[in-house]
């Protein structure tokens, strides 16, 4: 809310010579920050952050009355003078109970020049609303922004028959002030005449009947609504204004009668107006009970026992009415503050008031052995930070899914309509996604594009599912994508296309070393990270995506068990096979393996893959590293031989032969 | 001694010799020159050898001098040439088997975890020495845990459409805040007590932080995001107060920012919480003086927080005549795009590896 600092002066004169800069602390140590700070034609203007509870600091005078008590200084006295209650000259119909309780009325016919002085007009202008030049309007807003409470002006020549306080009734509609028409439902509050709808109550006024050069009398309006009905209304009606931001956070009901009067002698000032009749009808709501303040619970949320006079002085000053009590206080919060419910909410005033500056700083005792940190969550951790160390990058994607391209991401039998989203930012947004891999495959992509040679990525973020008869699930994820072109980058690496099929075997080694089992990377069957190139569709790389629970989260150990190792020296040999194209390698490292149980094997792995036209057709040669050590003597050569003979009889067995 | 004695092709052999010499590029070619000079046979000193024999007697020791002077000139000429050579062919051999050392390494690719990442973990690392353990929740909620729960009223503006976001069927939402988690873990410990001892109780009450994923209805532009973060604090005991939350967080903003850290601790407002409280940081790009990021007033804010409201106790049956305690939150987006003066939130989001690479670290 912009505040004008002359205007705020007016209010608490106390104020006059502060700098802005010492008022935004002041402000901001009152729980209003001050997000902006601007001079228009000279005079400072204040941007005040409001919070949403305080509806009574919506105005000059509520930000000044709040200073005041700060400061322990005087506001400035209101400039009003009560009109008497004058004939009814229009019956006034209360018909919504406690949602419009209160209606204070006045009708003046107005003067021959009508203008609305330059200084009032400044004022409007400096907080960004445009003065109209007609004074019932601009005093009506001039009134709104300088002590908070929304007024109206009708032309009363335009009102028929009666007003009437009461609910729309269905099909009804209202063309409001900003030339819109409106729907009207049972549980919009309306000022209707004989003709019907002529105003949302607290929200605008209606075409209608509204003020224009023409209006030679005016009928105004200074009630009180309850908050509830005009924010659902405001709400509903998608109208925030002025008015129902005061009235939906809670106007002060015993503003309504002075607003009236000062309404009308602003329109008898400054437009040489005459008062025909004031008149009120209903009553001003019931304040709220008292609400007991014990000190202990002030001494407990301050952290130090409270001076009882101190407190019940700070309070005072806000305007709350004190009743002594046993232990504390009974605090009869002022008309203007809805917010005060609760001992809490009174604590916190004295809070307020004292300054949040001088709480002291104080670490709460630990109380039990601190409880430890999730498996889960330390899992993610250290899996994202091997990861890392691995060369690949963490993503953060949005998490919503497109449901054209999400399907194949599905569980079987899950239903997407229920991770479907009833108000998505657009189609490609509509649902919680499935999969983790639609997304990164899109980062990979763009990232290739924008010049990366090499893409290494990995997420881990719930992904959604939704089980017939089950409730939505989330399940914590990780996947993996690793496209482009590995090495090239330096004299010693070659380059290498990540997307041939010797590209999976890296991204399998990596999802090997992370500790996922070989059954779940079995039964995975999504590998390819495709892209496009030159219009057709290209694999780029590879991608990989399971649930983390698939994964078991490694007990840690800072000094783990001694594990002994040989002293004596390692034997090594190498064998050269040649084995068909289509020779798999697991069962053919198996079988040898299996042939070597019992003796002192320590690795047996490919180490060389070699194919060449000088081979046999349809044949490709390996080189098997084999290496034994023993750990308890000097392994001899006959029994390395005899161990390394035995291993080929195996691998022979699968077709293999030692390669000449 | 005169080599006019010798032959004329001698002779011309023997003065174009060293320029012979010159050209022998390598030990190959040298020898080549070797064999023609003085090899054994049908070189030039073979031939002088010869003429020698041949020649009459008294002119034998002339001749002799004279054919010595060009053999042992050859020799020399031959062994020098050599032994340069010889030099120059190790020289090679050794610099076809150096490196420059400056020459690109292959090095271990360096991946980085996402800045977001990072801060939510350095959050949990600060807190753990005071005890705080992590609790999650899910991100599709019930309105209960998002909103009756925390004390929001039926009809506050953030239970809209506008701002929240509904699923079709079922009536679940997307979390708005961290703060459903705060209720979860409450209902969670209040409901413990069998033995007609409070879980809290026996627990000597409970402190944890809740980092994770929120959304709100909010376009995708420089500075909104219809997912970010959140990391959420709560603390119950017995006795808690505003000094405690202050404590806390002036503890942690000194162990994120650096023990020169200046902030502020003021009033505020939220509907789960009451006093309600906010801390600020003085501005890191003006430092006070007033810019654009902090919008003039030389304050950033970091964090809400406040003491948990005695509705939101009462509403996971938590008595708040003995138990009382402090929530905060703090928006990590909000934070690390402060702190590393990100000029655009979608950055955080697109996974440019330019961005992570410089953003990121490995732990």
């Amino acid at each position: 809310m912009l505040i004008e600092l002359t205007a705020l002066v007016a209010e608490l004169p106390a104020l006059q010579g502060i700098p802005p800069q010492d008022l935004s602390e002041l402000l901001a140590g009152l729980g209003f920050p001050v997000d902006g700070l601007e001079t228009v034609a000279g005079v400072p203007v204040l941007d005040v952050d409001i919070t949403a509870n305080r509806g009574d600091a919506q105005s000059h005078r509520g930000i000044a009355r709040d200073l005041g008590a700060k400061l322990k200084a005087p506001l400035a006295p209101l400039a009003h003078a009560p009109y008497p209650q004058g004939e009814p000259l229009l019956p006034i119909r209360l018909e919504a109970g406690s949602a419009g309780p209160y209606y204070a009325t006045a009708i003046l016919e107005l003067g021959e020049t009508q203008a609305t002085p330059a200084g009032v007009k400044a004022f409007l202008g400096s907080l960004g609303a445009g003065a109209k030049d007609l004074p019932a309007v601009d005093a009506s807003n001039e009134l709104l922004h300088r002590y908070g409470h929304p007024t109206h002006a009708f032309d009363a020549d335009k009102v028929r028959g009666f007003l009437a306080v009461r609910w729309a009734r269905a099909g009804e509609t209202l063309v409001t002030l900003d030339g819109v028409e409106r729907k009207l439902t049972e549980k919009d509050l309306l000022i209707a005449d004989a003709s019907g709808p002529i105003a949302l109550a607290g929200l605008m006024g209606g075409d209608s009947t509204k003020v224009s050069r023409e209006t030679r009398r005016v009928l105004l309006e200074s009630a009180y609504f309850d908050p509830r009905t005009v924010r659902a209304m405001a709400h509903r009606q998608g109208l925030h204004t002025d008015a129902s931001h005061r009235f939906g956070r809670g106007a002060d009901p015993a503003m309504a009668p002075v607003a009236r009067d000062l309404l009308a002698t602003r329109l008898i000032e400054w437009a040489g107006a005459r008062l025909i009749s004031a008149w009120s009808v209903g009553s001003l709501p019931t304040p709220r009970d008292p609400v007991a303040l014990p000190w202990p619970l002030v001494g407990r949320v301050l952290g130090r026992p409270v001076d009882p006079l101190l407190a019940s002085g700070l309070l005072r000053d806000l305007g709350c009415g004190l009743e002594l009590q046993e232990g504390g206080i009974l605090v009869q919060p002022p008309t203007w503050r809805h917010d005060l419910a609760c001992a809490e909410d009174l604590a916190e005033e004295v809070l307020r008031l004292m300054g949040y500056e001088g709480i002291i700083s104080e670490l709460p005792p630990l109380e039990s052995d601190p409880a430890p940190l999730a498996e889960d969550y330390l899992k993610r951790r250290k899996l994202a930070s091997r990861l890392a160390h691995l060369g690949f990058f963490q993503t953060v994607t949005y998490g919503f899914g497109d449901p054209l391209e999400d399907r194949e991401g599905h569980a079987l039998g899950d239903e997407p309509g229920r991770r479907t989203l009833a108000n998505p930012l657009g189609e490609d947004y509509s649902l919680m996604r499935g999969t983790l891999l639609r997304d990164l495959d899109q980062v990979a992509r763009l990232n290739l594009e924008k010049g990366a040679r090499e893409v290494r990525f990995f997420e881990m973020a719930p992904v959604f599912e939704a089980r017939p008869g089950e409730p939505l699930k989330e399940t914590w994820t990780l996947g993996l994508v690793w496209g482009g072109e590995l090495g090239g980058e330096d004299p010693l690496t070659p380059p290498r296309k990540l997307g041939g099929p010797e590209g999976r075997s890296l991204l399998l080694g990596v999802l090997k070393a992370l500790g996922i089992p070989e059954a779940v990377l079995a039964g995975f069957s999504r590998w390819e990270f495709q892209g496009w190139e030159g219009g057709s569709r290209v694999n780029l790389g590879w991608h990989f995506e399971v649930p983390l629970d698939a994964i078991a989260a490694g007990a840690e150990r800072v000094i783990a068990r001694f594990t002994p190792f040989s002293r004596f020296p390692v034997v090594e040999r190498d064998l050269s096979l040649l084995v068909g194209l289509d020779q798999a390698y697991g069962p053919l490292r198996e079988a040898m393996a299996r042939a070597l149980e019992g003796t002192p094997l320590q690795e047996l792995r490919c180490v060389d893959v070699f194919r060449h036209k000088s081979l046999p057709p349809g044949t490709q040669a390996w080189l098997m590293r084999l290496r034994f050590q023993a750990m308890d003597r000097t392994l001899t050569g006959e029994e390395v031989e005899t161990w390394v003979l035995s291993s080929l009889e195996a691998a022979r067995g699968l077709g293999a032969q030692l390669r000449g | 001694m005169e080599p006019a004695l010798l032959p004329p092709d001698i002779q011309e052999a023997h003065l174009a010799f060293p320029q012979a010499l010159a050209a022998c590029a390598d030990l190959d070619a040298l020898l080549r020159l070797k064999g023609a000079y003085v090899g054994r046979e049908g070189s030039h000193a073979a031939r002088l050898m010869e003429l020698l024999k041949a020649a009459p007697k008294e002119q034998k020791r002339e001749l002799g001098a004279a054919a010595n002077a060009c053999k042992t000139q050859w020799e020399e000429g031959l062994k020098l040439r050599q032994a340069d050579l010889e030099e120059a062919r190790k020289r090679t051999a050794a610099l076809a088997n150096a490196w420059d050392p400056d020459l690109p390494p292959p090095m271990p690719a360096q991946g980085a975890l996402h800045p977001l990442n990072r801060l939510m973990d350095r959050l949990v690392d600060v807190f753990r020495p005071l005890g705080y353990h992590v609790e999650e929740g899910p991100e599709a909620e019930t309105e209960e845990h998002n909103f009756d729960g925390l004390n929001i009223p039926e009809d506050h503006p953030a239970r809209g459409s506008a701002d929240t976001f509904y699923f079709r069927q079922g009536g679940g939402l997307l979390r708005t805040h961290t703060s459903p988690v705060q209720v979860r873990v409450l209902k969670r410990i209040a409901a413990r007590g069998a033995d007609g001892l409070s879980g809290l109780e026996r627990a000597g009450g409970i402190r944890f932080l809740a980092p994770g994923r929120v959304y709100r209805k909010d376009e995708i532009d420089p500075t909104h995001s219809p997912m970010f973060h959140q990391v959420e604090g709560m603390l119950v005991g017995k006795g808690i107060g505003m000094h405690h939350l202050k404590g806390t967080l002036a503890y942690a903003m000194k162990a994120l920012f650096g023990p020169g850290a200046d902030v502020r601790f003021r009033p505020s407002y939220f509907p789960f919480v009451e006093p309600g409280a906010e801390m600020d940081v003085r501005c890191p790009l003006c430092g006070g003086q007033g810019c654009r990021v902090c919008k003039g007033s030389g304050w950033v804010e970091l964090l809400g927080a406040g003491l948990i409201h005695p509705n939101v106790l009462r509403f996971a049956g938590i008595d708040p005549a003995v138990w009382s305690g402090f929530a905060f939150g703090m928006g990590v987006e909000r934070t690390a795009m402060m702190v590393s003066q990100t000029p655009d939130l979608r950055l955080f989001f697109e996974n440019d590896q330019r961005f992570l690479k410089t953003m990121g670290g490995l732990d």
